[in-house]
């Protein structure tokens, strides 16, 4: 128990040095080093298939951390049932002993309130360390009948000719919530096309087959610098860095309601070790540190919410997010 | 007489099959429902079943089914693979797959103790190091670390 | 022509000591792969992904790409060996190139195998340097109802294939159509036969259905009747194909050289639809279809080339738009993300030292392959001479990590001892799994492009009439159906 408050107290002293401090991160890590640990490879789990946004993320995060820590990390995707089988598996199955750390989306929290059935919560996978965040975007196309609208002007149209605008999206999930709040919030029917992920419905978008497409940055940002996609709005706080010319859905619809973001985290199973969780945290967080690493992430389109990077508890403040979501699902019927 | 079973396994089977497809919705108001093509398939599968049933007997060949020591090696092989699967998480596979070796060389062919237990052990060893090692796939481990 | 410029800078890429020695590493990782049952492409690429971070990216997508298509070309030798496919893309070869081992005709079946892996991957990149912008247009026009259309043709052309009982085989269509069904109902995210398991709601792994099926239940028939030590020893004759086996193959595998590339475009489509499509053309289309089951060749030349070919038609859509169609682009896709690069329609245009760079290693690279799986020929057939008591547990043990790689989920294992023990039972009863199979590939998009073509549809089902691609497809499906029952009924005198 000493030992844990000490390696506490290091981990603070470790995260409060100014930037650009004397300090060596490998060597203040290997102080935090539990004995014995680690002896084999650390699986960082990735419950969506290999070369998704989740897995890119994943792996230049363990790279990485790997770098840092010199220990073997060994990425492993456990696939099926849209991340259903993968958080099961982290929730329940898992063994606590640090070997196992998962590297989640705030999907987690869908799938604990909406189809665990209680058989596991969110609660079960503690956060360790925040990663980056991923906001919802709507594109249209650069040619078709709605080329050069906004996306005030595109749900003005769905509201003069309800159920013709074709919009993309992924079934069960944020893709079908915010659509849920446009239609309810402003009398538009938009005529639903299911995928299976946001990058069939942008491939969809560019084939002509669909009119409004929904999705992560890195999923169409090839398309946009060919000039075959239109950025409509994002489902942010605040407009992108990398894209200031699209206004978030707060602004153009005066709400604070629009906010469907993706939160990467990484988390251990409950009941991990204290001294081994630290030490994971630590990895983890001194490597999103690395100005190569956040450089990288930058390309992917991602954006780091500052509330959550300089979080002082990210269990609450991500717990906070959940609560948000929880409030919908109630609202909605989708949850008692 | 197998056969005939088969069939009626089949009805059955496709009925049940139709009946769980039908609650789930058939079609709906976008279309087809999650229960459409399940129920589809599950009647072609009950009719299918029926129309086998009926094929006169003189059309069926009697299927040899095995006797004896060829029945034992059979189930030697479904025994070792139930022996993997189930001991795998507890065990981890080093160990899962050393037994099963030895269940699958001892009862199928009677290899002896030494030329068995060197094959399994062989064999383990160098499929956890291509794949585990090598490869770096995360194969379970066992309590005692591998 | 800009092609060839194109070209001529890919080869100033490629032809590095650096650059080929990763090249050819790739091209043996993926015969490997291939050979060892289970264990495919999309996990060998997922496992050694991290490599790439200390590649070049040019050295990275060499090394991936070639595993891709060298899988292809290993995948064949233990299907005709073993009659135990290396891959989900293999299981046609299975059926005549088996045969063939029988009948002392490994060498030939391998080299068949290998030299129309060979021409058709060779054939693929060449109408890739020419026309990949071109082609990548045309294919992103493809949309739900031609999918659906395309789905269609495909099940119509297993009806072809289904060897014995035309009513068996529909019924293992149908179960195939069933057991794609279990999970989550991709149109609205309801769970289907799931019974509330956790592992079923992932649906259930194509990989431990085909491993289970013709690996597990190939290997208990074998152990049942033992009859004779050493499978095939001393009936060897010859290593070469033939002057005869040339004649007979030479078309199959153009024709499949097409097919395969056509089909590696479509999303769905890929290495697996291409070869039992394949397969299905060829014993349409024969003259004496009553050998395909017994040792044609054709039924080797054809899928084998089909399988190669798809890989070079599916990496089309993935370096000219940044559009994967089946996993393993999407993970190649995935390996240019985190290098940094973003494939899209500009990928040729600001990267032309990666686009060319890639297309000038397959050339490199095919030429490697059958260089090394040629000579291999010999050594594969002398494995035969291993006793099969010694054998086949190291299969098993084979097949088994082989399965357990594509999800790391023991609930694998379960499914693959189970079907390996319904595929044993079945064969006895004479049942044609492979129809099975193909159905379950084909059922899950088969269904989504329908709901998605009705949804999307303002006029309902006339979508499918009103699109020139798909009614045409659905044309030829209608006439295809026709015509197959007007051949069973006048060779089999009756249905069932």
């Amino acid at each position: 128990m000493k030992w844990a408050g000490i390696a506490c107290a290091l981990v603070v002293a470790l995260l409060s040095a100014p930037a650009g401090a004397q300090s060596d991160p490998k060597a203040d890590l290997a102080k935090l080093k539990p004995k014995d640990f680690p002896t084999q490879p650390i699986e960082f789990t990735v419950v969506y298939p290999a070369g998704g946004g989740m897995d890119v993320s994943a792996r230049l995060l363990a790279k990485y951390v790997e770098n840092l820590s010199g220990d073997r990390i060994i990425v492993n995707n456990r696939t099926g049932g849209a991340g259903m089988v993968g958080h099961s598996y982290l929730a329940t199955q898992a063994k606590p002993d640090g070997y196992t750390v998962g590297v989640i989306a705030s999907l987690l929290w869908g799938d604990a309130m909406l189809r665990a059935q209680g058989r596991w919560s969110f609660t079960d996978l503690e956060p360790i360390a925040y990663v980056n965040s991923d906001a919802l975007i709507w594109v249209g196309s650069t040619e078709g009948p709605y080329k050069g609208m906004s996306i005030k002007d595109v749900v003005n149209a769905a509201k003069d000719k309800p159920n013709t605008i074709r919009v993309a999206t992924v079934p069960g999930s944020m893709w079908d919530y915010i659509l849920d709040q446009i239609e309810a919030n402003s009398g538009a029917k938009f005529l639903r096309v299911p995928f299976q992920g946001g990058g069939a419905g942008i491939t969809a978008l560019i084939g002509g087959n669909v009119d409004i497409a929904q999705g992560f940055y890195s999923e169409f940002r090839g398309h946009l610098e060919g000039g075959k996609v239109a950025p409509l709005a994002v489902a942010a706080a605040g407009r992108l860095d990398f894209l200031k010319d699209m206004p978030t859905f707060n602004e153009a619809f005066g709400s604070n309601e629009y906010l469907w973001q993706l939160v990467r985290y990484a988390v251990v199973p409950k009941g991990t070790p204290a001294d081994r969780k630290v030490y994971l945290a630590a990895t983890v967080q001194t490597a999103m540190k690395d100005p190569e690493l956040i450089a990288e992430y930058r390309k992917q389109g991602v954006f780091f919410d500052p509330k959550l990077q300089n979080s002082k508890d990210l269990t609450a403040d991500l717990n906070a997010y959940a609560e948000v979501e929880r409030q919908f699902y109630v609202k909605t019927g989708r949850l008692k | 007489m197998f056969e005939r079973a088969l069939n009626v396994f089949w009805i059955v089977l496709g009925a049940a099959s139709a009946a769980y497809a039908w609650s789930l919705g058939v079609v709906g108001p976008a279309g087809p429902e999650s229960g459409l093509f399940p129920f589809i398939a599950s009647t072609i599968v009950s009719g299918a079943g029926i129309i086998l049933l009926l094929r006169p007997s003189t059309q069926v060949r009697a299927p040899n089914f095995p006797r004896s020591s060829g029945l034992w090696r059979v189930l030697g092989v479904i025994l070792g693979l139930i022996v993997m699967a189930a001991g795998m998480p507890y065990l981890g596979f080093s160990v899962a797959s050393f037994i099963t070796m030895i269940i699958l060389l001892r009862t199928v062919d009677r290899s002896s103790w030494l030329s068995a237990v060197t094959l399994a052990f062989l064999s383990t060893a160098s499929v956890f190091w291509l794949f585990g090692h090598l490869l770096g796939m995360a194969l379970p481990r066992g309590p005692w670390g591998w | 022509m800009e092609a060839l410029n194109g070209l001529l800078t890919g080869f100033g890429v490629i032809l590095t000591p650096a650059n080929l020695y990763l090249c050819f590493l790739g091209s043996l990782i993926g015969t490997l792969v291939g050979v060892l049952p289970g264990v495919g492409p999309l996990a060998a690429l997922a496992l050694l992904l991290p490599v790439t971070f200390t590649l070049s990216p040019i050295g990275g997508m060499v090394m991936l790409a070639s595993i891709f298509y060298g899988a292809m070309y290993g995948g064949s030798t233990t299907s005709i060996l073993l009659n135990i496919p290396g891959e989900a893309a293999s299981v046609v070869t299975c059926i005549d190139g088996h045969q063939m081992a029988r009948q002392g005709r490994a060498g030939p079946a391998l080299g068949i195998a290998a030299i129309g892996s060979f021409i058709a991957g060779t054939l693929g990149v060449v109408i890739m340097t020419f026309f990949a912008p071109a082609i990548a247009a045309a294919a992103i026009r493809f949309g739900p109802p031609e999918n659906f259309a395309l789905m269609v043709l495909g099940l119509v052309c297993t009806l072809f294939m289904i060897s014995g009982s035309t009513i068996k085989g529909v019924l293992m269509m149908a179960l195939g159509f069933l057991t794609a069904a279990v999970g989550l109902d991709v149109v609205n995210g309801r769970e289907r036969y799931t019974f509330g398991s956790v592992d079923l709601s992932g649906g259930i792994e194509l990989l431990a259905v085909v491993i289970g099926l013709f690996g597990v239940a190939e290997i208990l028939s074998n152990v049942e009747t033992m009859a004779k030590t050493t499978l095939l020893a001393d009936r060897i004759r010859g290593l070469w194909p033939s002057l005869a086996d040339w004649r007979a193959s030479w078309r199959a595998i153009l024709r499949g050289s097409g097919l395969g590339f056509m089909l590696g475009m479509v999303p769905g489509g890929g290495p697996v639809t291409a070869a039992f499509m394949s397969y299905a053309l060829e014993k349409r289309i024969a003259t004496q279809p009553d050998r395909f089951g017994k040792g044609a060749i054709e039924g080797v030349a054809g899928p084998e080339s089909a399988n190669n070919s798809a890989v070079a038609g599916s990496l089309i859509p993935v370096l000219s738009l940044g559009i994967p169609s089946n996993p393993v682009t999407a993970l190649l896709l995935g390996a240019l993300i985190i290098q940094g690069i973003q494939p899209g329609p500009l990928f040729i245009a600001q990267r032309p030292d990666l686009f060319w760079g890639i297309v000038a290693s397959m050339y490199v690279g095919n030429v490697f392959l059958l260089l090394l799986n040629l000579p291999l020929v010999g050594l594969w057939v002398q494995f035969l001479r291993i006793p099969y008591r010694v054998m086949f547990p190291v299969v098993l043990l084979l097949c088994v990590v082989g399965t357990y790689s594509a999800n790391k989920n023991v609930f694998d294992l379960w499914v693959m001892l189970g079907f390996g023990v319904a595929g044993y039972v079945l064969r006895k009863l004479e049942y044609d799994l492979a129809p099975f199979v193909i159905a379950f590939v084909l059922a899950p998009l088969l269904e989504q492009s329908l709901r998605q073509s009705l949804v999307m549809s303002p006029d309902g089902a006339m979508i499918f009439i009103k699109r020139p691609v798909t009614a045409l497809l659905l044309a030829a499906s209608v006439a295809l159906t026709f015509l197959m029952f007007r051949r069973r009924t006048k060779t089999e005198g009756g249905l069932p």
